[in-house]
This record gives C-alpha cells, structure tokens and sequence, in this order.
C-alpha cells in the first residue's frame, strides 16, 4: 500500500484487508488460494500492529469453522477463501447459516476466478449465497471493496447471519486508488456461547426464521445506497451490472459514445434489491446483463419481471449476447452494445499470428518437481506404459504439462482419493500400477481422509508426497509441516502421520537424486498393497529466498560428447528453463544466468556430456 | 493527454513488470491522475506470459486495455510485445521492444522454434504505429545484469514526446522504491540516453 496525502494505491483484495481492520475485525481466518491469498496476507502483516488474530488454517472448512467459533464468541471474524476454498467449506456453511453466527458476525469473502486463470475451473461461487439463504454483496470499485466490509459485518452482526462479499480477479488483482476510513476503537470482548448453536431436532424451523431474516435484509437491499441507479431520463439500453463489469460497461458506452444508454450497478445482488431493480427496469426498453460468469443477476432479474405489466426485452447471458463462460471485459460489452444499437466500430482482429509459439507454464530451472515427473517418465516405459499417475493441485499440477506425467488433476485431495478407487479394480481386470501425487500443503489439506480410506479397504497403489516444506503455489504460506515456522506455532510432520496410518510399505527419499529415484519409484510401484513415498523435495524459490546463490561452480556442455539433434533429451524431455536450444549452433547450451547448480540435468544426459566445473 | 491514456507492459515472469506497473502507478498519482493497474501475475513465478494494464485518467477505468487501444507498449521481451500486439495494439500504439530473448521452454517433447528477430519486428511495425527496438544488453550487462531491463524501459518511455508522465516523475517514484543510489537509477538514465539515441 503506498501512501499520499489523501488516497493510496491498493489492489481490490488490500482494501478488502483495510475494510477488515476499518470494520473492527479481530479474528482471520484463511487458506490460501488465487486470486483471494493477499487478503490474509495484508491482514497478516498487519496482526501485530492492530492486535488480531490471523491464521492459515489447514483448509477453507477448518477455516470457517475457527472463525465461527470466533463470532459465536463475540469476536467479529473474517474468512477470506477462493472460488474452489468454498466448495469444501460449504458443508459447514450449509449449517451455519440456520445456526448463526452469533454477536460477533462473521464475513466471508470469496474470490471468484473466471477463465481459470489461476484455477482448475471457472465457477461461479454466487450460487452458495443462493444455496446457503445468505446476503451477497458485489463491490465494484476498490473504493467499494473496502468499504463494504464495515457494512458486511454490521449486517452480519445485525441478522446474526454470515455475510458473501464476492470478488473476482480483476478486482482482486488490479489496483487503484482508495480513501482510507478511521479504525474504530475495540468495544468488544471474547464471551460465553449462546445456547443452542445447532439446528437439530426442527432444522425446517431455523430455515423459517433466516427466511425471515433475508426478507428483511431484502428490504434494507431495496433503498440500499451500494447499488447505482441509473441517472439518464430517455433509456433505450439498460445495462445491469455487478462487479467489476461495471467498469467495463461504463468504458464500452464510453468509446462507442453510445447514447441513451444507461447503468444500474448492482452491489446488494442477493437478496435482489427488489424496488430498485423494478424502478429502473419499466424505464428501459432494452435491459443488457454485464456479470461474471453465470447469469445469476440476470436470471433473478428475468424472474422478478413477469411482476412487471411491460416486461422488457433482456439480453445477456441466456440470448447468447455475452458468452456464458469465461471471462468479461470491455471489448465484450463494446460488442454486445454495438449490436444492440447498429453501431459501427473498428473491430481489432488477432493477426500475424503465426510466429507466435506458445510460452507454456513449466517448473522452474531446478525444481524436484521435475525429477520426480522424469521418473514416473522412465518408470512408465519400464512398466510398458501400464501406469496411471492420479494428480492434485499445486506446482505439481505442472505435471499435466509434462510429457503424460499425470493422468488426472481435479480438486484438492483427489489425487489419493481417486487412486483409492482404481486401486480396487484388478478385480475386474485392471492392471495399471496406480500412483497417486500430492505436496505437502495439499496432503494436510484433503489427502488424510483418502490416504486412511485406501489403508482400510486394502487399496493397491502407490501415494507419493512431494514434500518441500512450504505452500509454494502460492507464495510460501505457513503450514502445519512447514520448515519454517513463527514461534507460535507447532511443527506436524507428515512422516509421523503417515507411519501412524501404517501403509505396507514406507520409503523417505531425496527427489534431488535422479537415479535412485527412478530405482525406488519402480522398485515400489511393483510391490503390493499402500506404499507411501515421502520425497523430500525443494522449492527453489523459497531457497532462493532464504539462501545465497551457489557460487564456485558452473555446468556447461561438452559439445565434443554431445549428440546434438540426434539425441535433444536434455532440452526436449527434461525441458529444463535453464537449457536451452542455440539454433544457430546447433546444440544445447546452460544459461548461466537461470541455471541454480543442482546438477540434475547431470544424470539425465545419456553421453555424459554435461559436466560440473569448479570455478574461480 | 488522452483520457485515459493506455500502457501495456509486456514480458515474462521475473522481468519485473509488476514493478513497472507499480512506478508508473506512483507516478501517475504524483503527476496529479488517477492510475488502474490491471496485472496478470497467475503465471509469473512459472515463467509464462505476464501482462501489466496501466490506465492513466482523469477518472477510474477499466483494469483491462480495450484492443486496438494501448497508447505505449513496453515490450520487455521480443515474443511477448507481439503476442501482446497482436491483441491489444492499433493506430496509435508506440512500441519500444527489448531485442534480447528470452528461450520457451519445450515441456511438450519438442522444440518449437523462436521465430527470429527479422519476423517479430516485421510483424510488430504492421500492427502498431511506430516501433523502437532498444538493445539493453551490453549496457545492462556493465552495470550490473538484465534484471534491471525495467528501470531502463521505464527511462526510455519517460523520454518519449508522447509520455504523459514526466521523467522528474518517474524517476522520483522510481527512486522512492530502489532508493537513490540504486543501480536501477543508472539502467533508468540509460534507457532515456537509449531513446534519445533513436
């Protein structure tokens, strides 16, 4: 966050951070996840200063759970999580919302990742404010962003119900400038639990009474000044919009200097703001729907207009006027409103684009993420392709990347989960050796539950953890297995779980050495019964961080050994960043300057051409 | 100036483009404007593609460039100012591009060629304006290393006539971050000798 005089540049999720301290929050609680992590980040930096309570939780559920303890104990608590963090916490949620939060209030902000751009998939996580009978609030300006978390909690602490603040990457990741607000003063103390904080035996009456509360809350949403309404007196196109489509909405009108084209912002957007949207919806012809990604402010919209005596003609999302998947921008809305009106622009199309090769994500020059993948690689053939490799979600989700080091990848935890159930099938004739992969982070998050489930019902696979001791995905997070740990907190080791869950078959092994890993990979996977492989692996970034680079050394190619375009194993299958192809002489060269000095690739070239070399 | 006026920073992961988006965002606040700075900062720490979308205004905008609407392109690599033009350039788009590649990386099984020098820059004259190729290696490579491929970027926009943002700006946000004596003021005064040179 910089400072001047009166405002400070801040990304969407910084002033997510600042509303929390400005709304008087005192306990966090998060995992991390793209694009949601710098929330509790920023509050992390700031714990000390402001005196609360921050935490990476073991996961999005854990995380829900601690800061409902929080609220039902008084303190006002904020729990920051991703798109995909929602799905597993929604099983508690599903039974907080009849529960209550109780006096503290408890805000949940969820940040959506429409197009995937840092996600294994695009959803839409509206739906649970939907599912789950709870206010939703679409900030979207920075500005809005942070001062709709002193609203959020208010209402929280008001209805005694947990509160959606809903944000997408765009918000999260971009930043402009913000007011900062007064942090109030504390007037709370933690305090005894009410009685009754379950929904058992009459869960349909608890439904009856937050039905009450959100009709209620719909009628505060109806004069709510968060929501914008159009200004203009003659509307031919009505653009409804919510989130950060408003920007775009307000730019395309912009450049196409279209005229009697209007916006209703939308940030109350469940329960809909039922007055407003009416009001400004028999003004309009046209109405067009600007949201990300599914049409969920245009389907309650199209419901609540056969109210209406003059319904409107809507577009959006269910015409086709928006594509009803990825992500919104303002060439998107240029378009749709364009077509609307018959206006004529210069349409930019993508040309010349055939020089233009891909830059695809690989791991980084270093990483034993990849020694372990060119083990399963020469594994695979050992076995005669008769492998399936179940994935999960971290660095190591690069894998899908690499060569077919790995056949699935699908949510946090499935990789094991997944291979729980194929490792149950030579009964009915499979015969694939079954490998399941997990980081460490991931393996604390989801793997326990699957990993005992595989030792219960005799599972025939092989679980691998590759175990560099930090949440590197997303930044070096601390969590329970952590090398590095704040003095608060308690080391778990995962070798100490594993041996206690008793597979058949335990190995500790280093990933930095390629031959015996390939040997031990293959030497386990043809065994029967639970084998787990702790590989202890490292992040290069991390060390990079922490530890001066290694000087004294260097490794280059021997050109008089190397086989050149007969042989490319080092630049084409190990694909290493720091080895690259020199076309114009025609054999592979190490940049020094990406180059870390593991000496993997050593092993990998099959002529001995690539040599360490001590330096002066 | 344009309202907004419209710079798209374009390179790989590590080359510091969420640095320039932070410079230039400070230096859009010192000049008296409101700067957007929309970044793609999923993929960098993998070596993919990153983007930085700064809109200077009177007003807040969009944190994405409209297509055909960037004012400057700052190409910090050869391949990555074209893939950026070929979506986000048209008739008004001035690019400075660094002509030092940096290799893909073949995790598919095969080596997919970097087209060569000639072709992107043939390409990238037919979708903007006007382009300035700059060669900071040897110079960066004296002071210190290509890490500092930024500051001098940043320099060498700052000198431009079209630059809404003033040098004195600039250099004073950039200072703000490196500090005064930091090698990044030198790369910066040398990408603005680097333009005016041109």
């Amino acid at each position: 966050m910089t400072h001047t005089n009166h405002e400070i540049i801040m990304s969407g999720n910084e002033a997510i951070a600042r509303g929390a301290l400005e709304a008087g929050i005192g306990f966090c609680a998060s995992y991390p996840g793209t694009p949601s992590t710098e929330i509790a980040t920023t509050l992390h930096e700031l714990a000390e200063d402001y005196d609360i309570y921050v935490e990476w939780s073991v996961n999005e559920k854990v995380a829900l759970e601690t800061a409902a303890g929080a609220s039902w104990a008084g303190v006002p608590a904020i729990c920051p999580m991703k798109s995909l963090g929602m799905n597993v916490s929604s099983d508690f949620l599903l039974n907080l919302n009849l529960s209550g939060t109780g006096p503290g209030g408890l805000v949940i902000v969820v940040c959506d990742d429409p197009k995937g751009h840092s996600s294994s998939n695009e959803q839409d996580s509206r739906f649970y404010a939907k599912a789950a009978q709870i206010p939703l609030l679409e900030p979207s300006t920075y500005q809005e962003a942070k001062d709709i978390v002193p609203y959020a909690l208010n209402l929280s602490q008001k209805y005694q119900v947990p509160v959606v603040i809903r944000s997408t990457t765009r918000l999260s990741h971009s930043r402009g400038l913000v007011t900062k607000g007064a942090i109030p003063k504390r007037n709370w103390s933690a305090v005894q639990l009410d009685d009754g904080l379950f929904n058992v035996p009459t869960p349909h009456l608890k439904h009856r009474d937050l039905l009450k509360k959100m009709e209620q809350i719909k009628e505060t949403f109806g004069e709510s000044l968060w929501n914008t309404i159009p200004t203009k007196k003659d509307i031919d196109v009505l653009i409804i919009s919510s989130g950060i489509s408003r920007r775009y909405s307000e730019e395309a009108i912009h450049l196409l200097e279209a005229e009697k084209c209007d916006i209703l912002n939308l940030v109350t957007t469940y329960p809909l703001p039922k007055n407003i949207v009416k009001a400004a919806l028999v003004r309009a012809k046209r109405v067009l729907f600007s949201e990300e990604v599914d049409p969920f402010v245009e389907e309650r919209v199209r419901s609540l207009a056969i109210e209406l005596n003059n319904i409107p003609e809507f577009h959006g999302k269910r015409t086709g006027a928006i594509p009803a998947y990825g992500e919104m921008s303002t060439d998107i809305m240029r378009e749709a409103i364009a077509r609307l009106k018959k206006i004529k622009f210069n349409k930019i199309e993508q040309t010349d684009s055939d020089i233009l090769i891909p830059r695809l994500l690989t791991f980084c020059a270093g990483c034993t993420h990849r020694n372990f993948y060119w083990a399963v690689r020469k594994v695979r053939k050992r076995v005669k392709d008769k492998l399936v490799v179940a994935g999960d979600i971290g660095c190591y989700s690069l894998g899908v990347f690499y060569d077919r080091a790995m056949t699935t990848m699908q949510a946090m935890g499935s990789g094991i989960g997944v291979a729980s159930g194929l490792g149950q099938l030579a009964r009915f004739g499979y015969e694939d050796k079954v490998i399941a992969v997990a980081g460490d982070s991931t393996f604390f998050h989801a793997c326990i539950p699957g990993l005992i489930n595989a030792k219960h019902k005799g599972a025939n696979l092989t679980f691998v953890i590759l175990d560099n001791e930090t949440t590197a995905m997303t930044g070096f997070q601390t969590h329970p297995g952590a090398i590095h740990q704040e003095s608060n907190l308690n080391r778990v080791k995962i070798e100490g779980i594993v041996k206690a869950i008793e597979p058949d078959f335990f190995a500790r092994s280093d990933a930095s050495n390629i031959p015996e890993l390939v040997d031990l990979l293959h030497s386990t996977i043809i065994k029967d019964g639970l084998k787990v492989l702790l590989l202890d692996s490292i992040c290069r970034l991390e060390v990079a961080r922490r530890e001066p680079a290694i000087e004294g050394i260097s490794f280059r190619i021997d050109n008089n050994l190397c086989k050149g375009e007969k042989c490319l194993i080092c630049v084409q299958d190990f694909a290493c960043p720091a080895i690259n192809w020199d076309s114009t002489m025609g054999c592979p060269e190490i940049l020094e300057h990406l180059c870390v000095k593991c000496g993997a690739c050593v092993t990998v070239c099959p002529h001995d051409a690539i040599k360490e070399e001590k330096i002066e | 100036m344009r309202n907004p006026f419209n710079i798209l920073v374009a390179g790989v992961g590590g080359q510091g483009n969420l640095v320039c988006g932070r410079v230039l965002a400070e230096a859009t606040v010192l000049s008296g404007l409101r700067p957007v700075v929309g970044d793609t900062f999923g993929a960098s720490r993998r070596g993919g593609s990153v983007l930085t979308h700064i809109r200077i205004g009177k007003t807040d905008w969009a944190p994405l460039i409209p297509k055909g609407e960037v004012d400057i392109l700052l190409g910090l690599e050869p391949l990555e100012a074209l893939r950026a033009a070929s979506t986000y350039a048209g008739a008004r788009t001035i690019t400075i591009v660094s002509q030092t590649k940096i290799p893909t990386v073949a995790s598919t099984g095969k080596i997919t060629m970097y087209p060569s020098l000639e072709r992107i820059f043939e390409s990238l004259n037919k979708l903007c304006k006007q382009i300035i190729v700059l060669d900071a290696e040897e110079t960066l490579t004296q002071i210190g290393s290509m890490k500092m491929l930024n500051s001098f970027f940043l320099g060498a926009m700052g000198a431009l006539d079209e630059s809404p943002l003033s040098l004195e700006v600039i250099r004073e946000s950039l200072q703000s971050i490196f500090g005064f004596e930091s090698v990044n003021m030198t790369a910066f005064n040398e990408g603005i000798k680097a333009t005016r040179l041109c």
